[in-house]
């Protein structure tokens, strides 16, 4: 799934490892994320949105390039 | 998904268990029930040792202030190494059977089992490392 997580967090000016902490994983699992090789949970998509403080998933996480 | 650190109210459990293991090491032993056991003398020394090494590896982990953190990739990978341990013991098992025949194998159990367990757990090991990174 394609996502927006690396171009948000340079924006709001933080690094992998502060939003890795802001939202309890791991630095290697944010550039996972990043790179699209990991597919997060709704949790933790979640709190992905909200540590990037954006409104809604998908603003940060590219649904349409689920297919059904 | 959480962050895994030992504290003391989950080593207080783990304190336990291993009070749990020797004291029943000890009642074994002392009714003499399970004559060689995986390479010790007897099953209820084998819960012993296990009970000490537990004890000794809780200690460590108390004194240790490294934070260990385990996150939901790393379980989604761990899940995925252990079924790629299943199906390749299995495989493994059945290559076996076809390049060899089905015979009887003279080797201890003790040494069987510590054989089975090592490959499994260094099968677990290196499909973990590997689906880390890329995953």
């Amino acid at each position: 799934m394609k996502n927006h997580i690396a171009k948000l967090r340079k924006k709001s000016k933080i690094t992998q490892q502060e939003l890795a902490e802001k939202v309890k994983v791991t630095r290697q699992t944010i550039i996972s994320l990043e790179f699209g090789r990991y597919n997060p949970s709704l949790e933790l998509a979640y709190k992905i949105t909200k540590a990037l403080k954006q409104k809604h998933i998908e603003d940060v996480f590219d649904l349409k390039s689920i297919e059904i | 998904m959480a962050q895994k650190h030992i504290n003391k109210k989950n080593s207080v459990w783990r304190y336990g268990f291993a009070t749990i293991l020797i004291i029943a090491g000890i009642i074994l032993s002392y009714l003499n029930i399970g004559n060689e056991f995986l390479g010790f003398p007897s099953l209820g020394l084998w819960l012993i040792y296990v009970g000490f090494m537990m004890l000794t590896i809780v200690t460590l982990q108390l004194m240790s202030n490294k934070k260990r953190i385990v996150d939901e990739r790393m379980q989604f990978v761990a899940t995925k190494a252990a079924r790629i341990t299943f199906i390749g013991i299995i495989l493994f098992a059945f290559v076996i059977m076809v390049v060899d025949g089905i015979k009887p194998i003279h080797i201890a159990y003790s040494y069987f089992m510590s054989y089975l367990i090592c490959g499994i757990v260094v099968l677990y090991l290196i499909s973990y490392k590997i689906l880390l990174l890329f995953n």
